[in-house]
């Protein structure tokens, strides 16, 4: 057992246990390190400011993404390189981002400038050309109240891809993988004592190093957080919503890793991240590639796991509607044995899911759509990009003829405690024809399925009133009416 | 060969881009430093029944807490009206209004002390709507109106009258910084606070106020601020007072940093307003009289909402001739924090109201609203003076509507939105071209004044200080110009420092756009005071009796780093060169320059005069989609066309053009405040709280500045450029309003700001369902009542 974390700051080595470890890395950097160039506003990964790159080891060197230091806790990043905006600054001088924002009048105010000049670097990192929209894609996870963003999509784009000096190249990886390779052998437990009110609790992080330990430490510590990619956990500790006593981190075992496509299942691991199942599912899975698009950003897609999004039962996870209608089934891995779970029947209630004490999710199979049904998915938000969903609709429809619906599947989220498959408008639609006036009907059953709220995001009403309106979308768009 | 005019990058740019620029909480701990926080009211309404702080006393860590009987000098402040108070005493008057002031160690002793703090409140019912003020005659200052001709007589004999109401929501301000200060004590009772504020000579006055000691003992600096936008004007006075309070109490620095959840639930942001209004125009669609009254929702304190108001008033018209007009401003109080300055400071919400009614005029005389603009726009020769009676002189706003419809082709592209609107079964299309004519000047006259310090140093360099603040407009920068060419030297040689009371005294604060135009003034003027004197020792220096040249200050040059007389250019001076020589015959190497804005007054009794120097113009098209079925709007195109003068740095002003507009686009698109029942702000965070983001910039994207050949004035005939672009916004909303008549049949599709998703969904639901009438309008913001947290 280690006692402490490995992590790499801009080249230099930093052994952290202890208390330090229990701290946003963020925080480490500006209040313990004293770099303060990287910025913390929102401090939930909502605005960027705190970003910087995260080295990782992969096919033999160190792969270089950005992402939220804010939202990221030291005990996550055990065997990683974190390059912050001090850190960029090259051998040649500046950054050819940096040159550019300050050529470009990228900034104004300043604040939102380091993590948006680190964030443009990771986009350079693999030396492709960018186009405009690659930018703003690359770019949505950073806030800027000042510039109105023009003058960054300019300086941006006046930069030449292979003039860029990349992570890789700017510091030597090989001794920092071997370092990672000794250490990432053996689990780690940092323990510290922590007194409130003259009481005190030891206060845990383990990094264990199989799925089998992280299920064994769940069974002896049952009020344990396991966590993921982290970025909901991390919001909720930032708020004080929750203070774990412990704190289990599951490794990036192979088998956690998987991600591939055997002939009708998409088998998604659960420590894959959202911004690799983007890639991978661009050509084979088109539809949900298009709501990963505007999932989040590049920061939290970097980092956060579908798995993450199931466990963490929101009604409004992005990914649940599609998982509805696929019928999707999750792979539960306890102490003695391992077992498969259909995706409809794994909700219980408000954020209670199948999930026993000592199971961890492993594994995601999508069975994937078959040529002859149709699939759209939904994504309703206050904003485009980058926002938590007001309103999410997955839906699957089979037909004959062009005309009469064979079967279809319908799944609504943001409309309940849970998100829902809408059995009743399912049931009057099958066997129907495919046409505007049964498509209004069953928006009307729609309504009467679903029991939404009014909160922060919207009313009731709006609520209620896009659970129609998609059903008619959803017509004009198979039907390609414009 | 000088430097204004040139594209020069931003003062800190290198700063930002490397992460070295300073911000407040950027500045290394002393050792002895401690984290203030603040523990404030749970309720929007209600009386303190009983604080206990003794749990909270006894945290290891804590170092002191301190209410308001713990404050030596007064507890009250206000820039207008002192009605705020810095701790509340019994009455709260808004959600998390500052009662007690924890100091501490670190900040988990810090936050563990405000979980112990006890409080009983008697609780009452919030006032938190602008109707349940009227209703409970809540005002804050007085009645304020503007009103020219016969208005009646104007309504009597109209070919047609068009009534109705209209809102638009608050917004926050959102610099990315939040408020923050340092303060450190010195001997005696000297104070030395850093703080990131717009307005450092208000903060240097409110901390003696509140700690009764001299303005001459409280030095108040600002290096830059992480963004304002008019949230810095006023609200950083009760965090800079805080640290104060402690550093004042316990003799140690003491820092203050709220967090963004803190800032956004308990500081003043842009007043919601509500207007109702009543227009008569002509068969072909000129207004001939209108009547509106505004309401603004000024909070819980006076702060600026009164100057607010007024300027909401003076840009009632906009840009358009309105010959008889009765325009009234009434402030509402209400439980909310006091609402605050905000980039275009109540002009936005003045011109919104005229825009909708415009946009209404030609969608009941089915035209298109363009033709009705420019037909009421202010004329060069005739039809120019404003309601207020200042004559809108130097215009060359029909020349703007003429060039950007050309460069934009709205002819063509209005013609095929309408035509895609009848094609196209899941998106509609809207389009409209809005003008702007801001007015330059604080309307409080005195505040337009400013002074500068330049110090020359022996090897030739510069210090420059103002009163003025950088907060990101690059106002620096375009000193450092002007200081620069004064001298004919390069910019290396001039820095810009830390705006401070203690170099530059009774400042106001950096706002009204005007901060160029009054610290730009004052600087000039130093420069030219030294200059006076440093031309007349060059000329005594260059003078030759035996070649007949006797000294001529006039024939003086400075220029690329050299000096000579022009009528021996052979012989020159390194700048530096001068400045020894100059030093060494006891020439006086500093100075300090002063400007007040000439010919500018206000009756705001009468609401009469000319209360602006000069009026910043211009015109932006918008074109946008909306999705039928979800509300999704999307920005597709959007030029802009400004006459801001002669620019002092065009990459600076184009960045305020495009960040001032998108701002605004925020505003009137999907920025939306929504509070709880109980008064509580839920949208405190960017993760609810939706600014626009890199994705939410219109495809195409063209920002342009045109030349105006009429105007002579202001420091190196530069306008002001910092709020004026913002209110091109209304471009966008009005595009919206459009696409929404397309399907309104023969009813006026009402709409209000902002005109988010939800909002157009529910005006495209009103058209579609013939069994709602169509202006049916429930006005304000409706609050939540259940809260639920679900993700
Ligand atoms: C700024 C921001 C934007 C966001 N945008 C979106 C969005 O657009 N759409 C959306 O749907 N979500 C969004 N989210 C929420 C979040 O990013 C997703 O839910 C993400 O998929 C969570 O994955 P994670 O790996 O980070 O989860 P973690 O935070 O690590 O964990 C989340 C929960 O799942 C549990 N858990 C994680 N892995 C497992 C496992 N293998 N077995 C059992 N339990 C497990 C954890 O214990 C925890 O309770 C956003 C979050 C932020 C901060
Ligand atoms: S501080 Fe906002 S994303 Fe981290
Ligand atoms: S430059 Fe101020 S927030 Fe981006």
């Amino acid at each position: 057992m280690r006692d402490y974390v490995l992590l790499y700051i801009n080249g230099k080595r930093h052994q952290i246990s202890g208390e330090r470890v229990f701290q946003p890395l963020s925080d480490f950097l500006r209040y313990d390190q004293e770099m303060v160039g990287t910025k913390v506003v929102c401090a939930e990964g909502d605005c960027g400011a705190c970003s910087a790159l995260l080295g990782r080891a992969g096919d033999g060197t160190l792969n270089y993404q950005v992402f939220n230091t804010c939202i990221a806790y030291v005990f996550q990043l055990d065997c990683r390189h974190v390059v912050t905006v001090e850190g960029l600054k090259g051998h040649n001088g500046l950054h050819p981002v940096q040159q550019a924002m300050i050529e470009h009048f990228g900034s104004q105010c300043g604040y939102c400038t380091p993590g948006f000049v680190v964030a443009m670097a990771a986009l350079f990192e693999k030396r492709h050309d960018l186009t405009e929209q690659a930018v703003r894609d690359g770019l949505t996870g950073n806030l800027c109240r000042c510039t109105g963003y023009q003058a960054i999509i300019n300086a941006t784009l006046s930069i030449k891809p292979d003039t860029v000096e990349t992570m890789a190249e700017r510091f030597p990886a090989l001794p920092m993988l071997d370092a990672f390779d000794q250490h990432s052998q053996s689990s780690v437990l940092i323990e510290y004592p922590e007194s409130i009110q003259g009481k005190t609790i030891m206060k845990r992080s383990f990094i264990p190093s199989s799925v089998q330990e992280a299920v064994l430490l769940k069974k002896q510590h049952p009020d344990a957080v396991l966590i993921a990619g982290g970025t909901d956990i991390s919001v909720q500790m930032n708020k004080e919503k929750i203070d774990p006593q412990t704190v289990i981190i599951l490794p990036d075992t192979p088998e956690l890793r998987v991600l591939e496509l055997d002939q009708e299942n998409l088998k998604i691991g659960a420590k894959v991240r959202w911004s690799e199942l983007e890639i991978f599912c661009k050509d084979k899975l088109p539809e949900l590639h298009k709501i990963l698009k505007v999932f989040a950003s590049d920061q939290i897609k970097n980092c956060a796991t579908m798995a993450g999004n199931i466990a963490n039962a929101s009604p409004i996870a992005d990914s649940l509607p599609f998982l509805f209608v696929v019928n999707a089934e999750i792979e539960l891995t306890g102490i003695q044995n391992k077992r498969w779970v259909e995706i409809n029947r794994f909700f219980h209630g408000y954020k209670n899911t199948d999930i026993q004490a000592e199971e961890v999710i492993t594994q995601i199979r999508i069975p994937l759509p078959k040529p002859e049904q149709f699939l759209k998915l939904y994504k309703v938000s206050k904003r485009r990009d980058l926002d938590i969903s007001t309103f999410t609709a997955a839906i699957l429809v089979e037909m004959v003829d062009d005309q009469m619906i064979k079967d279809i599947r319908i799944a609504y989220g943001g409309v309940a405690p849970v998100v829902l498959r809408l059995a009743k408008t399912e049931a009057f639609l099958k066997n129907k024809t495919f046409d505007l006036e049964n498509m209004r009907t069953a928006g009307k059953l729609a309504r009467e399925e679903i029991a939404p709220i009014s909160d922060v995001r919207a009313s009731r009403d709006y609520r209620l009133r896009l659970s129609e309106t998609t059903l008619e979308k959803f017509f004009h768009e198979v039907s390609q009416t414009e | 060969m000088g430097t204004v005019g040139k594209a020069i990058p931003h003062d800190s740019a290198l700063g930002h881009v490397t992460g070295e620029a300073l911000y407040i909480d950027d500045i290394p701990f002393a050792k002895n430093e401690l984290i203030v926080e603040f523990f404030g009211s749970p309720v929007a309404h209600g009386k303190i029944k009983s604080l206990n702080l003794q749990k909270a006393r006894q945290v290891e860590g804590v170092a002191g807490l301190y209410t308001f009987q713990d404050i030596p000098g007064h507890n009250i402040f206000g820039s207008i009206l002192a009605d705020e108070f810095f701790l509340a005493e019994e009455l709260c008057e808004y959600f998390g209004q500052p009662i007690v002031i924890i100091a501490a160690e670190n900040r988990k002793a810090a936050k563990q002390a405000k979980k112990l703090i006890q409080i009983t409140m008697d609780e009452y019912p919030p006032v938190l709507t602008i109707e349940k003020a009227l209703e409970k005659k809540q005002f804050l200052g007085v009645k304020r109106e503007i009103k020219r001709g016969h208005l009646q007589k104007a309504l009597d004999e109209a070919d047609h009258i068009l009534e109705g109401s209209f809102f638009s929501n608050g917004q926050e301000q959102f610099y990315l910084e939040s408020q923050a200060a340092i303060a450190y004590p010195g001997e005696n009772n000297e104070m030395t606070i850093h703080s990131s504020s717009q307005n450092p000579s208000e903060i240097q006055q409110i901390v003696a106020e509140g700690l009764g000691i001299g303005l001459h003992e409280v030095v108040s600096v600002c290096k830059r601020m992480g963004g304002a936008f008019g949230g810095k004007e006023t609200q950083t006075a009760i965090p800079a007072f805080m640290a104060a309070l402690v550093a004042f109490h316990t003799k140690r620095p003491a820092r203050v940093v709220y967090t963004k959840d803190d800032d956004m639930k308990i500081t003043g942001k842009r007043h919601p307003y509500q207007t109702r209004y009543k227009v008569a125009f002509t068969r072909q669609g000129k207004i001939t009289g209108l009547k509106a009254d505004f309401y603004s929702n000024g909070g819980a304190a006076a702060d600026l909402s009164t100057a607010i108001m007024e300027r909401t008033l003076l840009h009632a018209d906009n840009a358009y001739f309105l010959p008889n007009v009765e325009l009234s401003g009434t402030v509402c109080k209400t439980n909310f924090p006091p609402n605050t300055a905000f980039r275009g400071f109540g002009g936005p919400q003045g011109m919104a109201v005229i825009e909708n009614i415009l946009e209404e005029i030609a969608i009941f005389l089915k035209k298109d609203a363009f033709d009705l603009r420019t037909l009421n726009c202010y004329g060069i020769e005739e039809n120019n003076i404003t309601p207020y009676g200042q004559i809108v002189s130097h215009s060359i706003l029909p020349t703007l509507f003429e060039n950007l419809a050309e460069s934009s082709q709205y002819k063509a592209r209005y013609a095929e939105v309408v035509s895609f609107n009848q094609r196209s079964k899941t998106h509609l299309r809207g389009m409209a071209m809005t003008p702007m004519k801001f007015g330059i000047s604080f309307t409080t006259k005195f505040l337009n004044q400013g002074n500068a310090l330049v110090n020359i140093y022996k090897d030739g360099t510069i210090q420059v200080s103002t009163g003025g603040t950088e907060m990101g407009q690059g106002l620096n920068i375009k000193i450092r110009q002007i200081v620069a060419d004064e001298f004919g030297i390069d910019l290396e040689n001039i820095k810009l420092m830390p705006t401070s009371t203690e170099k530059n005294n009774n400042t106001s604060p950096t706002a009204a756009s005007a901060g160029t135009d009054l610290n730009g003034m004052a600087a000039l003027d130093a420069c030219q005071k030294i200059r006076k004197g440093l031309v007349r020792f060059a000329s005594q220096h260059f003078a030759s009796r035996e070649e007949g040249i006797f000294p001529s200050p006039d024939c003086i040059h400075l220029e690329n780093g050299i000096v000579y007389d022009e009528r021996r250019p052979e012989f020159t001076l390194e700048f530096k060169e001068l400045v020894m020589l100059a030093y060494q015959a006891q020439v006086n190497l500093g100075a300090r320059g002063f400007y007040k804005t000439p010919g500018i007054d206000f009756n705001r009794e009468t609401g009469k005069g000319s209360p602006f120097f000069y009026f910043t113009t211009g015109c932006s098209v918008a074109e946008v989609t909306i999705d039928r079925f979800t509300g999704d709007l999307r920005i597709e195109r959007c030029d802009l066309l400004m006459d801001i003068g002669e620019s002092i740095n065009p990459g600076i002003d184009i960045g305020q053009l495009e960040g001032g507009f998108i701002q605004g686009v925020g505003w009137v698109t999907g920025e939306e405040l929504r509070y709880q029942e109980n008064g509580e702000l839920l949208s405190f965070s960017p993760t609810t709280y939706k600014i626009p983001n890199i994705q939410d910039l219109p495809r195409v994207f063209n920002v342009n500045t045109i030349k105006n050949p009429h105007h002579h004035i202001n420091v190196r005939r530069s306008k002001a450029v910092g709020e004026p672009p913002l209110m091109l916004c209304l471009s966008v909303w009005a595009a919206v309003k459009n696409a929404l008549s397309y399907v309104s049949g023969n009813q006026i599709p009402k709409l209000n700001i902002p005109a988010s998703n939800e909002e157009i969904l529910k005006r495209l639901t009103q058209a579609a369902d013939s069994s709602v009438p169509f202006g049916s309008e429930e006005n304000e913001i409706p609050l939540i009542s259940t809260l639920n947290t679900k993700i």
